[in-house]
């Protein structure tokens, strides 16, 4: 052992473990002094999400290259961290060795396979940044990045020299043979000066991980420490749900609503905002910033992060982000779902519309109309609820009044499909075909109110509430049990949220009750030849995992396609987060961008599920000139079972 | 105890008045005119001079958009915390307030810890009681302390209502064009219409998104919202969001190439055709009875 190798090395530890623990220890404080957030149940569930998402890197590896680089350096480091401490020991003695770990053949061989997949990543990094360029890291720090990588590389090809070295010296304790690529280096290395070499590798190696240690929390590149730790405590029950506030007896924190300054946001968004990596796979399908608006779910974090770090108690908006991107925001889950860091970025946005909406009073002018219906009329758009169940003129449907108690299913219509004349359609036909498949069922009519989703949404709480408790109370007096609703927007409310209001019941989408029905063979169907693409809803698709069923339903219906972005990779009408009470003023209109993209597969038909998706697309199809349909699911089946029934029985179309 | 009032020559202020008694006697004022032209930082400026020297333990002002202006400013230069639209104020070791919130849908009580409590009465909550009238202080002293950037917000100028013409929200007689106009010139037609009635020219959202006109004539939910007498609705469908901004109308007129388009149950009168033709026949047969 070298005494004075020793008093060196040990003096720049310090230094650099001191460094390290100033800044860990400032953000460990900041963000302790967030708001709480409930994420310590479900433990099970969060191990499985830590397992699958960080150790699996499943969701890096939705996009090849960038991913299997990424975990070719995540892996990597995981095997090369004993590593840190065997180079420790050679520092101080090139003799001495890691107990055990430091003489196996197998884990020599580990590292040098590792090792060398690590510099291959990293050569594909700076091939994915300096060649391919990806727009997604337009706003990021790329100075900084250069740095990380530039570091890694000297941390993987110095411990290559080392080893090496080592074995040209015939040092090493594990047999060469089993470090092919080291044994491979050590062929140039049989010099006088190769000592030296071996000194001079270890050193490096040390100062580079240990300038690594130093410069990682004061950079984008902190997620390797919190991003392990954001997702553990990323949310476990349902993806659609917004925290309530608290206003029946409201803490300290419920009384400060949303986030006006960074000391309002809750532990987890603190640490949604140091976790970013400025990788900008958010931005990357953000329906916002693809169309040209002034957000972008990356750099709404980072402003976030940079406002957080700075102490400054100013507020948030317009400080760290302006009032437009703040009501940019389509809460398609886009980038939540992308984010390999777990960051919840929709749960930022309301918070900062909370703050804006309700204390400051301070949102799209345009939206003021809706926000007062909703509260003073029970819908957006103020028509009298006396009205609420003309669209079913005719049809026979059952009005449930009050008192009486709910049938099998109750089908809870939604403001839109009860008002909207093109939403209609959708209603129509599923009360047609649940009549047809004779299901027992009812709707509530003027009971009915708006589920207040839109208000939520907004920001506007209080109003969401109220909304929210009347209804539970309506639907618990007539002890409903089961709901089938067309609107993905009410489904995800009564189903996620309601239960926080006492309200618990098996809501089913539409679209999953008539292809149960199919299955069952209670509805028949003969598919057209018409060509049939179908558009998913982000809170059916994105927030609430219903795929399949739309599908089957257009299958049964038609010759269905499918567009690029299809599934949980959709891409928004354009009408979620409250958008579809305000103007779209910046930027290209979003429902003309999806229907130029249901356009390009060549169908006839745009098929929706959602009534807030017809209005929107079938707008856009105006704008554009498209030739394209936009009709609901149900309506599709209905036809289906029409078709079927005349093949049947040609003769009887008169009714016999 | 005494309290500083900012008086304007309204009745919210003298229901101000009630609620600022509460504060002690006497009642000094400071008249919102004292400026002119019209400038809250210099007001808000006299006011942080003169409760200073007359050790008030309250401001108070009505609740308008000029007192809360005031008011703000007056909060902001002395860090004093300052509640809006009250309706209520209990005086104490710390002010106990009711104000209104949300647009007066709530109402919240709030403790304000300030050595000068500093606020404003909503108008219309608060009776005009009898008592003791303010003095108005001479404000003249304190023109002279007021610095240069005191005055740099100031009314410069009134402009009457932008357009010159009829405005969208109060005219009698709104036309209004749809996407069956088919472009920004086709409203020409629209507007000579529109002329001759002496009213309003409107549109639909379509219209707006594809930059034929200005969002400022948009009708709609997202719009401007409309209770003409008569409302001529030219191919137009009439979408929800369209109606919601035009249901106030006492008359509605669609003309509408679709005999199935949603406004036509909506009108009460209707005519199937092309408005290319229609329209101008209609500006033809008026300009003929003139």
């Amino acid at each position: 052992m070298n005494p004075i190798a020793a008093a060196v090395f040990a003096a720049v530890l310090v230094v650099a473990i001191g460094l390290f623990a100033r800044r860990a220890v400032l953000i460990y404080r900041l963000i302790r002094m967030g708001k709480p957030a409930a994420r310590f149940d479900d433990i099970p569930g969060r191990a499985r999400a830590e397992a699958v998402v960080v150790i699996g890197q499943s969701k890096l590896l939705q996009r090849l290259l960038p991913g299997l680089m990424h975990a070719a350096i995540f892996w990597g480091f995981i095997v090369l961290l004993p590593t840190i401490a065997i180079a420790m020991i050679g520092v101080v003695d090139p003799h001495a060795r890691l107990p055990w770990l430091g003489r196996q053949g197998w884990y020599a061989f580990l590292v040098d396979l590792f090792a060398l997949l690590v510099l291959a990543g990293v050569i594909t990094a700076f091939v994915i940044r300096k060649v391919q360029r990806p727009m997604r890291f337009a706003g990021s720090h790329l100075r900084e990045a250069d740095l990380i990588l530039l570091l890694i590389a000297g941390i993987v090809v110095s411990l290559f020299l080392w080893h090496a070295s080592q074995i040209a010296l015939g040092i090493n304790e594990y047999p060469a043979a089993w470090a092919p690529i080291s044994s491979l280096i050590s062929w140039g290395l049989h010099h006088s000066w190769t000592p030296y070499v071996e000194r001079a590798a270890v050193w490096a190696h040390v100062l580079f991980i240990l300038g690594f240690l130093v410069y990682l929390p004061y950079s984008k590149h902190l997620h390797i420490f919190v991003a392990a730790i954001n997702v553990f405590f990323g949310r476990t029950r349902a993806r659609g749900r917004l925290e309530p506030i608290n206003f029946e007896a409201p803490t300290d924190a419920d009384v400060r609503f949303g986030a006006a300054t960074a000391a309002d946001l809750t532990w987890k968004q603190m640490l949604d905002t140091v976790s970013c990596t400025e990788c900008g796979r958010c931005q990357d399908v953000c329906p916002a910033y693809n169309t040209g608006k002034e957000l972008s779910p990356k750099l709404l974090m980072m402003a976030l992060r940079d406002q957080l770090l700075s102490g400054a108690s100013t507020p948030l908006v317009p400080n760290a982000v302006t009032d437009n991107v703040v009501w940019d925001c389509v809460t398609c889950g886009a980038c939540v779902r992308e984010c390999p860091v777990g960051i919840e970025h929709i749960d930022h946005i309301v918070d900062l519309r909370r703050n804006l909406v309700m204390v400051e009073s301070r949102f799209p002018d345009e939206a003021a109309t809706m926000l007062r219906d909703v509260d003073r009329a029970g819908n957006p758009w103020g028509k009298p609820q006396s009205d609420r169940a003309h669209w079913a003129d005719g049809l026979g449907v059952r009005v449930l009044s009050a008192g009486e108690a709910a049938p099998d299913v109750l089908f809870w219509v939604g403001c839109a499909p009860s008002f909207d004349e093109r939403a209609k359609q959708g209603a129509i036909s599923t009360a047609k075909l649940l009549k047809e498949a004779g299901v027992d069922f009812a709707i509530l009519g003027p009971r009915e109110s708006c589920t207040g989703d839109p208000a939520r949404r907004m920001g506007d709480e209080y109003t969401f509430q109220k909304q929210a408790k009347q209804n539970v109370g309506t639907l618990n007096e007539a002890r409903v049990k089961k709901i089938v609703t067309t609107c993905p927007h009410c489904f995800n409310t009564i189903g996620n949220e309601y239960a926080d209001f006492g309200g618990r019941y098996e809501v089913v989408h539409h679209t999953d009750f008539l292809a149960g029905l199919v299955r069952e063979g209670k509805l028949k169907t003969l598919a057209g030849d018409r060509k049939i693409t179908y558009h998913d809803s982000c809170y059916l698709a994105r927030h609430n995992d219903v795929r399949e069923a739309p599908r089957e339903l257009a299958a049964a219906a038609g010759q269905a396609v499918e567009m690029p972005r299809n599934r949980e990779r959709t891409f928004c009408c354009g009408a979620g987060g409250a958008r579809m009470w305000m103007e779209e003023r910046r930027g290209k209109p979003i429902n003309e961008e999806r229907v130029r993209e249901a356009a390009g597969t060549g169908a006839e038909i745009l098929a929706v599920a959602c009534p807030f998706c017809t209005v929107m697309l079938d707008d856009g199809v105006r704008t554009t000139g498209a030739k394209l349909q936009v009709i609901d699911l149900a309506t599709l089946l209905s036809e289906a079972v029409e078709r079927r029934r005349t093949r049947d029985s040609p003769t009887s179309t008169g009714g016999g | 105890m005494s309290a500083l009032v900012l008086m304007e020559t309204n009745d919210a202020s003298l229901q101000m008045l009630t609620l600022a008694r509460k504060f002690g006697e006497p009642l000094r004022s400071v008249p919102m005119d004292a400026i002119e032209p019209f400038a809250p930082d210099a007001i808000a400026a006299v006011l942080a001079l003169a409760a200073d020297e007359l050790g008030v333990s309250a401001v108070v002002a009505a609740g308008t958009d000029r007192g809360n202006e005031v008011m703000a400013r007056l909060a902001a230069r002395t860090g004093l915390p300052f509640a809006a639209n009250c309706i209520s104020a209990e005086p104490g070791e710390t002010v106990r307030v009711v104000r209104q919130r949300w647009g007066g849908s709530l109402l919240e009580t709030a403790i304000l810890r300030s050595p000068r409590a500093v606020i404003t009465v909503a108008p219309h909550t608060v009776r005009v009681t009898d008592g003791p009238q303010p003095k108005d202080l001479d404000v003249e002293p304190y023109l002279g302390r007021l610095a240069p950037a005191d005055r740099v917000v100031q009314v410069t100028d009134h402009v009457a209502a932008a357009g010159g013409g009829v405005s969208l929200a109060e005219a009698k007689v709104v036309v209004s064009g749809g996407r069956g106009v088919g472009s920004k010139e086709g409203f020409a037609i629209i507007e000579e219409l529109a002329g001759l009635l002496g009213g309003a020219v409107g549109c639909s959202r379509v219209v707006t998104s594809a930059g034929w006109r200005p969002h400022s004539d948009q009708v709609g939910q997202t719009g401007t919202k409309i209770a003409p007498d008569m409302y001529i609705a030219c191919g137009i469908s009439g979408a929800t969001q369209h109606m919601a901004g035009c249901k106030g109308a006492k008359r509605i007129l669609a003309i509408n190439a679709d005999s199935e388009a949603p406004i036509m149950q909506n009108a009460d009168y209707a005519v199937v055709g092309d408005l290319k033709e229609i329209v101008p026949a209609i500006s033809a047969e008026i300009r003929k009875t003139r």
